[in-house]
């Protein structure tokens, strides 16, 4: 498949970036492993007329601890996320999270942590060929007026399948986005507009920058369903954090589930009937388990590839082993 | 769109080649080099038929862009053979009967050879881990695996491994 023509622009530095979007804004799009990219201007998906690539950018790479957050650059490759000892230890659902993303091929020159949480929403209807689609009328998606997913749906029901984003938003984390006018972070429970179509409140000229992930002294665990080992987008995923008392009680729990809505679902509801309850208390980590999938299975609509009633069931399954593993490291 | 002058470090050769900036490094390395080793088979990063090294690490060349190339190490399946002389992975490959239609096998060594750089003497649960992203249609990946795990140990594994060259 060939990529559509475009103009290529490399800048050398953060602050030529920024300058060259806000001249570009929606006419250019950012290329950092282009593994989402690429492949949907391969598709026929989208064709900017301007890619401004972050090769250079090696400013935007990095993983460090400051002030108790653990920072980390939005151009940061997965394979490094994934080899670093301080993610493994105090961020474990991120690090869990990165090593199912796409295949050891993909972490190393081509995914990017950014990439991953910036990824477009997906839906096996709308994520086809040019040729596949010219067959039929457009979706909501792709500028049309029907939804292939849910019938009569008045609007787009694409599906957030980020691994990335999922556990970083149990673990609380923020992002940085920079743009010529300055800087804003943004609480990334806060980050989605809900909408399948433009998921991200985010302008054309805004870059994002940094995640910043808070070191709460907590455990975190992540777990993913897909269909092979590798390359598969998540069909369920669920983040989980666990924050305990030196009792071994739970203060405070953040229970996220991925791959069922427009965005990653943290379930605040479900996550504090948590608290006070004991790290080895199997029945309330059930309980929860079943309440996330009732609270998530009115986001999802048939759009990844598995049927609705295995998906559903499968969300209260990866919520319970990811609280039980996170419990688990707990207790180490 | 202009063409533009890149010059690619392929195989230890350092070769200059005009590219429009919408040419993948597979493109490039396909039909203006002649290294029809890599192969596309989904153009979109999911199959690992087009996996080539940069600086030692496996890449899927069909998303990588050609002038994004430059500055880089790139290793093709042609350069894992010394001449005709094939490399322990190759042969190990062939003498485990690893190779039935051909088209995974260039993406499915140059994975294989990044992880036996870094482990030589994988088990089969490393080299599963580190195949996972290459798919393959024909052979039901055993043999690929046996064929990588027994690469550093030809001598006594399996009745296909030959006691070396």
């Amino acid at each position: 498949m060939r990529l559509p023509r475009f103009k290529y622009l490399g800048p050398e530095t953060l602050d030529q970036a920024l300058d060259l979007l806000n001249t570009h804004k929606d006419d250019a799009k950012i290329l950092a492993g282009g593994t989402d990219l690429l492949v949907r201007m391969k598709k026929g998906l989208l064709k900017p007329n301007i890619l401004i690539s972050l090769k250079a950018l090696n400013e935007l790479s990095y993983i460090k601890k400051q002030d108790g957050y653990i920072k980390i650059g939005a151009r940061t490759p997965l394979a490094d996320i994934i080899a670093s000892d301080l993610i493994q230890k105090e961020a474990r659902a991120l690090f869990q999270a990165c090593e199912k993303i796409g295949a050891i091929t993909i972490q190393h020159y081509r995914g990017t942590i950014g990439g991953n949480i910036l990824q477009d929403n997906r839906c096996h209807h709308y994520n086809q060929s040019d040729f596949h689609r010219s067959g039929r009328q457009a979706c909501h998606k792709d500028g049309g007026k029907i939804c292939y997913a849910r019938e009569e749906a008045d609007r787009c029901n694409s599906t957030c399948q980020s691994d990335g984003a999922t556990a970083l938003m149990a673990l609380g984390a923020n992002i940085t986005l920079e743009s010529k006018g300055g800087q804003r972070t943004v609480d990334l429970a806060n980050f989605y507009t809900t909408d399948g179509i433009m998921p991200f409140a985010m302008e054309s000229h805004e870059l994002l920058k940094e995640i910043i992930i808070p070191l709460h002294g907590a455990q975190s665990a992540y777990q993913k369903l897909a269909y092979r080992s590798a390359i598969d987008y998540p069909i369920v995923c669920a983040g989980v954090l666990l924050k305990h008392s030196l009792k071994k009680e739970i203060e405070e729990a953040r229970i996220v589930v991925g791959a069922m809505g427009r965005s990653p679902l943290f379930l605040a509801q479900v996550s504090s009937s948590l608290k006070g309850k004991k790290l080895n208390d199997t029945i309330a980590f059930k309980k929860a388990a079943d309440a996330s999938m009732d609270s998530s299975a009115t986001f999802a609509v048939h759009n990844v590839g598995a049927t609705l009633d295995y998906r559903c069931a499968m969300v209260s399954q990866m919520v319970f082993q990811a609280l039980e593993q996170a419990a688990k490291y707990i207790k180490r | 769109m202009e063409k533009i002058l890149i010059t690619l470090n392929i195989n230890g050769q350092s070769c200059e080649v005009m590219v429009y900036p919408n040419d993948t490094l597979l493109e490039v390395l396909r039909d203006e080099l002649d290294l029809t080793g890599s192969k596309e088979s989904c153009g979109e990063g999911a199959c690992g038929s087009c996996t080539v090294h940069m600086d030692g690490k496996p890449v899927r060349s069909c998303l990588t862009l050609a002038l994004e190339a430059q500055g880089v190490t790139i290793t093709t399946v042609e350069g894992l053979a010394n001449g005709d002389d094939l490399s322990d992975l190759q042969q190990s490959f062939i003498d485990h009967g690893a190779v039935q239609c051909g088209f995974c096998t260039p993406g499915m060594l140059m994975s294989a050879d990044a992880l036996l750089k870094n482990n030589p003497r994988p088990d089969k649960k490393s080299v599963r881990k580190a195949l996972a992203g290459n798919i393959c249609r024909c052979t039901g990946y055993t043999k690929i695996v046996e064929a990588v795990a027994h690469t550093g140990n030809p001598k006594d594994h399996c009745p296909d491994c030959k006691p070396g060259k």
